[in-house]
């Protein structure tokens, strides 16, 4: 059984992740720099967030997440199964085997994206807390 | 120990003189209309193949530039749809093989070349591509891979997909005899670095370990041969080999820093890929050895000596440049080189996590 019910549980918590994000004072800078739109396609259940960069912020904010069709033209694409977005901001998934193994694919020069990961680990610990709350399965 | 995978999805034929007999290999693979891809270099070799292959070349685009490039992949991938190829045959180097492979990835998938960037991207097999290399060292004969140069960021953009290797690989020693001793000894060079790298990537696995140690030790009792004696037939064949072997090694195992900065090298101040290996090797080596566990050991037992002071005492038997700044590298590029290197999609292979300042002091030390 897929571990979130709707698209409305994705935007709950990973959705909650990349906002919380782009107010923290550490992380939220560093994604801002690079200057990037990302469009996250996930499936099971289908529903996709779109973190911009490139557009001006909100107020208290360093980017732009948009939850539900942003009709933006992304730099890259990411496309996996919610299922596999979960585990992976446990911060239990290698991502180069995640893609050996098709699990996830990606559109567009993605070392642009792949020189972020230093910059998101502080999330890797956010997102149980996030999770937990939504009464969500860990990954132990 | 997580997760390997390996397969050659290249049919790989050997032999002396075999690019003579080259239209029975494209006959077994249903080839008939060829574009042949080489450059002005070694034209002379790409026309014997061509009257090999008979009337199965239709075309030929000889206009391939060390490095390779984006405006080369696509002028050679419209060559080949007005000539209505079915196949692409590629005699050169590495820029040769690797324009021939993004070249099938335009002519098939349509587009630009940059348009296709990503993993996981490509879904169906390409237009096929035999291969003939003219030198030992690329291993792209039979890698999953191709890189070519941005000539407008001045990067090195790498695709990756099994449906980017080559249908037929055709090792012919007789073809590499001719190449100049430099040109020998950092293509060799570049073999060596695929085996290396691969042995000690975070995705090597049982195979590819097995290929990559094969490899390393061929370069390292042939290479020499072949530099003092480019007519020597026997050292060329197994240099041939070794290169084809230590690129199905890298091809699933990747490999890791010392092709970062290489690539961002090649990029920025176009240096020649092999050179430019051959130079960062040892050092990317030394940066490794706390990451590398018992791997060291290993590959000194199979290289006969500490795998750093082998590669010193090859470089230096065959007289190869050992400083970026003898191949035009200046300290003002350090700082962009490093940035570059970060971006390339091999620092993720590597077994020591890199950063940028550690990248940079890499470059210093090699400069
Ligand atoms: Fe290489």
């Amino acid at each position: 059984m897929p571990v979130f019910a709707t698209d409305q549980d994705v935007y709950a918590t990973i959705g909650a992740l990349f906002e919380w994000g782009s107010q923290d004072p550490e992380l939220g800078p560093k994604i801002a720099a690079s200057g990037l739109t990302i469009r996250f396609v996930y499936h099971e259940p289908e529903s996709e967030i779109t973190v911009d960069a490139r557009a001006v912020p909100p107020e208290g904010r360093h980017f732009t997440v948009l939850c539900g069709p942003a009709g933006l033209t992304p730099d890259v694409t990411m496309e996996m199964n919610a299922d596999v977005a979960h585990t992976f901001w446990f911060g239990h998934m290698n991502l180069l085997t995640a893609l050996a193994r098709g699990q996830m694919k990606a559109v567009g020069p993605i070392q642009s994206i792949l020189k972020l990961l230093p910059a998101i680990k502080p999330a890797y610990k956010k997102y149980p807390e996030i999770a937990r709350a939504h009464g969500l399965p860990g990954e132990e | 120990m997580e997760f390997s995978e390996f397969q050659v999805p290249t049919r790989v034929v050997a032999g002396r003189g075999l690019s003579t007999s080259i239209d029975i290999e494209l006959q077994r693979e249903g080839l008939t209309r060829g574009l042949l891809l080489t450059d002005a270099g070694v034209r002379p070799l790409a026309d014997r193949v061509r009257r090999a292959a008979g009337s199965r070349v239709v075309g030929v685009y000889d206009a391939i530039t060390p490095n390779s490039s984006v405006e080369q992949v696509e002028e050679a991938a419209r060559l080949a749809r007005e000539l209505e190829a079915d196949f692409l045959l590629a005699v050169g180097g590495g820029s040769v093989l690797d324009t021939a492979k993004a070249a099938a990835l335009v002519f098939t998938e349509g587009g630009r070349l940059l348009d296709h960037q990503g993993v996981n991207v490509l879904a169906r097999p390409l237009l096929p591509v035999a291969a003939v290399p003219t030198t030992a060292g690329t291993g792209s004969e039979v890698s999953i891979y191709a890189v070519v140069r941005d000539e407008n960021t001045g990067t090195k953009v790498s695709f990756i997909s099994e449906h980017l290797a080559p249908a037929l690989a055709v090792l012919d020693p007789v073809l590499t005899l001719g190449l100049p001793p430099g040109l020998t000894a950092a293509t060799g060079l570049d073999a060596l670095t695929h085996a290396l790298e691969a042995f000690l990537s975070v995705k090597a696995g049982p195979l590819s370990d097995a290929l990559a140690l094969a490899a390393a030790r061929t370069v390292l009792r042939e290479l020499p041969r072949a530099v003092v004696d480019g007519s020597n037939l026997e050292a060329r064949w197994r240099m041939l080999t070794a290169s084809c072997l230590a690129g199905m090694a890298f091809s699933w195992a990747m490999v890791g820093c010392v092709h970062a900065m290489a690539h961002a090298c090649g990029g920025l101040r176009e240096v020649p890929h092999g050179l430019a290996n051959a130079i960062l090797l040892p050092h990317g080596l030394e940066y490794n050895r706390p990451a590398a566990g018992d791997r060291f050991g290993i590959l000194g037992e199979w290289m006969g000596a500490d795998p750093v002071e082998a590669v010193r005492s090859l470089a230096e038997r065959i007289a190869l440049p050992t400083r970026l700044r003898e191949v035009g590298v200046e300290e003002a590029d350090l700082a962009a080189l490093a940035e570059l290197a970060m971006l390339d999609g091999s620092i993720y292979a590597n077994p020591r996590e890199a950063t940028a300042e550690e990248i940079e002091a890499v470059l210093r030390a090699a400069l």
